[in-house]
Parts: structure tokens; C-alpha cells; sequence
């Protein structure tokens, strides 16, 4: 949207090259924290600062080699694994009724779902902290952790998925029970597939936020560690080299996950509009304008 | 067997209708609206030797309210976020006007995901990352100590002003993308018409670009002003034991077992979350906060 883009006046010039300037600064201040962990997790200096001494994969060595960090590296996959399950489950399930049947308050049971993402966490932390300790009597674990978490997650999954309910034709739906599908067929056949990239991208939001939640899991996980609680419990000596490289990591780790969040769905729309466009006599103009239209 | 669209009994139809709900519903209702319920209650009762008994009583919040340094705490929260979401939305705004007006249409998908990028990774270590610059041998002080204006160290951390760069630094990416989101639908003629009609600049601006984006100012207040009035984790590690806020006396209170007074600064903090959403419910529909 670069208006006019060759004849701007000297003074628009300016304005555009000022402005360009401060926005890589913003990129600087955003991505100066991320750099600057990477940087000294290779630093061959016991101590976490400048000066850069020389460079060292030691640092990597010890995190693998650690039991502490294997355990809590097993936990938070554990939970991450059982909070994507129950809030997909969860999730995809509310967002049918909420998008396809005629509620009542429709607006006001979308904002009640989405506010435990509206709200602080530790509002979420530490009343489900008073209900399971004080109430229920429950001793905290990982499985307090996933039910805190799954709080927090649901509604993303919801939202995703809710979203592409909307966009969706339900004249196919019509057709397909036209053409003698039962609703299990219809579900299996229609809805799932067409609906499955939003599952996707929910699944792997909801693994990736659960991996890295540190606020309300920090209430209710008890004696247990997943990584974001094994580090706080790290910095509170001060920061090291290892636990700089495990912060790498973990960061290395979510970047990855949350490009497959936004790749692989559109890859998978992708390959879906190739299969259809091969199937049906289309002119092949139409496969870069569906490469244009991928949009999450 | 081909009738099961419209045919089944009413109930089954009901069911099939909203029976989606119904998980969630009971999800929610058990571990939110219940725990909260909870809260409410607890923090009417008292903390008598570990435990808590049901005896009404307004104590905790006279208790709160009473000690001076708690209301500076207080003070202080509501201080730091006001600061926090002003600050984020002034260095957000030029920087969405610049992503929607000067970027090629093509890079302003890739720049503003990689505006988010940050966002999805670990709140907890972009927060500690900033100790290697903000610290007394960071990045800052190194490089002002190499370029000979200081020869001592300066005390960066644990100030209420470190806390907010970083309370600024983390929420940034929520303010600049509803901002982007707002400004990009925009049209940009409708100032010059504006202002070909007589207006003056900042007349444009008030009348015809403010109204119009400001959906997305509000979500951007929200989506900042709120998280941050919880915040726990930046004061402790950032500000050190100098600028408590209100998050740190629910866990200082908590890790204590006074539960019944973590609730009452628990419902404080609810209050003023409602408060906000309150004065801003007009643009308070999901859709808008999450449709973009």
C-alpha cells in the first residue's frame, strides 16, 4: 500500500524515512532480549555478561546432561500434551453450537467463553488454587497444572475454530445428506476436513502456550517442574550460561512450533486446492491466486 | 436413514443442537466461575491460624486498606499500568501507521508476524532475558562504560521505571497489532477531503481518524491495561523487592497460607479489571478483540 510510491514530495520523504528508522528500532527492542540470550548461551564465561570470552557448546553439553532439566522437560511435555487433547476436545465442540444454533445471548456466551483469556492470570492461579487446596483437597500435581492450563487454552482453540465455522457453506452439508450421508458421515466426511485446518492451528497454539505458561501454572503445579517453572527456580540464584541455553532452547523450540502453527494449515488448504483444482477442469492461472488467499 | 437432518425427537434435536456446549459449560463452571465464587467468599472470611473460617467479616480489606504501604502498593500498580498502556500505545501507534502506510502491501504480513514472534515465545524469558541488559554488567552498561561516559555501573534494575520498559516491551505486540488492524482499514482521503474542506490538521485528525480507529485504541487499552494489573513476575524479577504490586502481595500472601486475605486483593484486582471493561464495554465483543 505504498501510495504514490514515486512521487512523494521531499517532506513526505522524510517522514517515511524518520518513521522507517524508528521501526527498526522497535525491531531492535523486541528482538534485542531474544539476540542477547542466544549470544551468551555460546559464551565461554561463567558468568552470563560481556565481554564475549570466546564460544563453547559446554553450556548446550550440560543441559542435556542434567537430570533436573530431563524431568522437567518430561513433565511439560506430559501437560502440554494433555492440554492440547482436552482443550481441542473441548474447544471444537463448544465452538458448533455457538456458531451454528440460535443462542439466545450469543454475543454475552462468547465473551463468558473467552474470559479466561480477558482476565490476569493469576486471578485464574489463585483461585484455582483456593478451590483445590482449601476446597477439594486435592494435592497439587502436573494434573492440577493441565486443568489450570486448559483454562487458558480452550478459548484459542475455540476462537479458531469458531472462525472458520463461520466462513463455512452449509449447503455442503445439505448436499452431502442430500446424497444420503448420516450425520456421523457428514461430520467424518464434510465438516471434519474442512474444518481441520483451524483444529491444527488451535492444537499446536494450545501446545506451544501450554509449553511456555509460567503465570497461573506457577499457583497450582506443587512440588513438580515443568521447564518455565524449572527456570524461575534458577533465576532466583542469578542467571547462568546453562540457563541460558536452556532458554535458547525452549525458545527455538516455541518459534518452531508456532510456524507449524501458521504453515501447516495453510500448506495443508494448499495441497487440499491442488487436489481440487486437479480434480475439476480448472485453468492453472487459479493456483497462484489460491497461494495469494492463504490467510490465517 | 437419510431423514436424520430434520427427523429425531426434540430433545435429541436440542442436544445435538447445543449439546457441544455442555463440556465446556461444565468446564468452565467448575474451574472458573466456581473458584471465583470462592475468591468472592474468602475474601469475606478469615485467616485464623492457617485456616480459614467462615466468619463474614470485612477485615481483610480494612486490614489492606489500613496499611500504607499496602495503599502505596496499591497506587503504585495502578500507576505502573496506566504508564505502561499509555506508553506501549504511543510507541505503537507510529510504528502500525508507518507498517500500513509506508510497507509495501506484500512485507506487511511477514513484518507484523514478525512483530509477533516475540509474543509466542516464553514470557518468562523474554522477561529475564532483559537482566543481560538492564544488569550492572549488561548490555547497556557495557556499552556506556566502553564509550567512556560512565566508569561506574549504573543501577538500571529495580527501579519502577525498569519495570515499565519491560511491561512495555512484553505487551507491545498486542497494542501494535490491533492498532495495525484498525489503521489499515482506514482510508486515508477521507483526512485530505477533511482537510480540503477546511479543517485544519489536528481538527482532521480529531473528527475523522480518531473515531474511526477507535475501536482499536480500546482493544489495545484493554489488551495491555488489564494483563499488566495482574503482573507478578516483572516487578519480582525486574524491580527486585523495590516496586511491589499487587500480583506480589497475593503470592506473598499466598505462600504465607493467608488465603482468605490473597482473595480480598484478588477481588481488588477484579474490581478494577470490571472497571475498565465497564468504561470500555461498548467495544467489548470478542469478535472485535480476536476477528482481526
Amino acid at each position: 500500500m505504498a501510495r504514490e510510491a514515486g512521487v512523494l514530495s521531499p517532506r513526505a520523504r522524510a517522514i517515511r524515512g524518520l518513521l522507517t528508522g524508528y521501526a527498526l528500532f522497535i525491531y531492535l527492542f523486541l528482538f534485542a532480549p531474544i539476540v542477547l540470550l542466544v549470544l551468551f548461551s555460546f559464551n565461554d564465561n561463567q558468568y552470563s555478561s560481556f565481554p564475549i570470552t570466546g564460544w563453547t557448546t559446554a553450556w548446550y553439553r550440560q543441559v542435556f546432561g542434567d537430570y533436573e532439566i530431563q524431568d522437567a522437560l518430561r513433565t511439560t511435555l506430559k501437560v502440554a500434551l494433555v492440554v492440547t487433547v482436552v482443550s481441542v476436545v473441548l474447544g471444537t465442540a463448544a465452538a458448533f453450537p455457538l456458531v451454528r444454533s440460535r443462542l439466545r445471548f450469543p454475543a454475552g456466551l462468547r465473551v463468558t467463553m473467552t474470559l479466561p483469556i480477558m482476565i490476569p492470570g493469576i486471578l485464574i492461579g489463585i483461585s484455582l488454587l483456593i478451590l483445590f487446596t482449601q476446597t477439594l483437597h486435592f494435592n497439587l500435581s502436573w494434573k492440577t497444572a493441565v486443568i489450570g492450563q486448559s483454562l487458558y487454552t480452550t478459548p484459542f482453540v475455540l476462537l479458531l475454530v469458531a472462525a472458520r465455522l463461520e466462513g463455512f457453506d452449509r449447503n455442503l452439508e445439505r448436499a452431502a445428506s442430500d446424497l444420503g450421508a448420516n450425520t456421523f458421515n457428514r461430520l467424518r466426511l464434510v465438516v471434519l476436513p474442512l474444518i481441520f485446518p483451524a483444529i491444527l492451528a488451535g492444537a499446536l497454539f494450545a501446545f506451544t502456550l501450554s509449553f511456555d505458561e509460567f503465570v497461573i501454572t506457577y499457583f497450582i503445579i506443587g512440588a513438580s517442574n515443568t521447564l518455565p517453572i524449572y527456570i524461575y527456580t534458577q533465576i532466583r540464584f542469578g542467571i547462568t550460561p546453562e540457563v541460558n541455553a536452556l532458554a535458547s532452547l525452549v525458545l527455538v523450540a516455541s518459534i518452531a512450533l508456532v510456524s507449524l502453527a501458521f504453515l501447516l494449515p495453510a500448506g495443508y488448504r494448499l495441497s487440499r486446492r491442488a487436489i481440487r483444482s486437479r480434480g475439476t477442469r480448472r485453468q492453472p492461472k487459479v493456483v497462484p491466486e489460491a497461494v495469494g488467499a492463504t490467510e490465517l | 436413514m437419510t431423514t436424520e437432518v430434520g427427523g429425531g425427537s426434540r430433545v435429541a434435536s436440542h442436544l445435538g443442537r447445543f449439546g457441544g456446549l455442555v463440556p465446556a459449560a461444565l468446564y468452565f463452571g467448575l474451574f472458573f466461575f466456581v473458584p471465583f465464587g470462592l475468591v468472592i467468599c474468602f475474601s469475606f472470611w478469615q485467616d485464623v491460624n492457617y485456616t480459614v473460617v467462615h466468619h463474614w467479616t470485612l477485615e481483610n480489606y480494612h486490614y489492606f486498606l489500613g496499611q500504607p504501604a499496602y495503599r502505596s502498593t496499591m497506587w503504585a500498580t495502578l500507576w505502573m499500568s496506566v504508564a505502561a498502556t499509555g506508553i506501549t500505545l504511543l510507541i505503537a501507534f507510529p510504528f502500525s501507521y508507518w507498517l500500513s502506510r509506508y510497507v509495501p502491501s506484500g512485507l506487511q504480513k511477514p513484518l507484523l508476524v514478525l512483530v509477533i514472534v516475540p509474543f509466542w515465545t516464553s514470557y518468562l524469558l523474554r522477561m529475564y532475558s532483559w537482566l543481560n541488559i538492564l544488569g550492572t554488567k549488561g548490555l547497556i552498561n557495557t556499552f556506556l562504560e566502553k564509550l567512556g561516559i560512565i566508569d561506574q555501573p549504573l543501577t538500571l534494575l529495580y527501579s519502577r521505571w525498569s519495570v515499565v520498559v519491560v511491561l512495555v516491551y512484553l505487551y507491545f505486540p498486542f497494542a501494535a497489532l490491533t492498532l495495525y488492524s484498525s489503521i489499515d482499514r482506514f482510508d486515508w482521503d477521507q483526512l485530505l477531503a477533511a482537510m480540503d474542506l477546511g479543517a485544519s490538521p489536528l481538527k482532521a485528525i480529531r473528527k475523522i481518524l480518531v473515531p474511526q480507529i477507535r475501536p482499536g485504541i480500546i482493544t489495545a487499552i484493554i489488551f495491555v491495561f488489564i494483563p499488566v494489573l495482574g503482573e507478578y513476575l516483572a516487578p519480582q524479577i525486574i524491580g527486585g523487592t523495590s516496586t511491589p504490586m499487587l500480583g506480589n502481595v497475593i503470592d506473598n500472601f499466598q505462600k504465607e497460607a493467608l488465603y482468605a486475605r490473597a482473595s480480598s486483593i484478588a477481588l481488588l484486582i477484579a474490581a478494577f479489571v470490571i472497571i475498565v471493561l465497564i468504561l470500555f464495554r461498548k467495544s467489548l465483543t470478542a469478535k472485535e478483540a480476536y476477528g482481526a
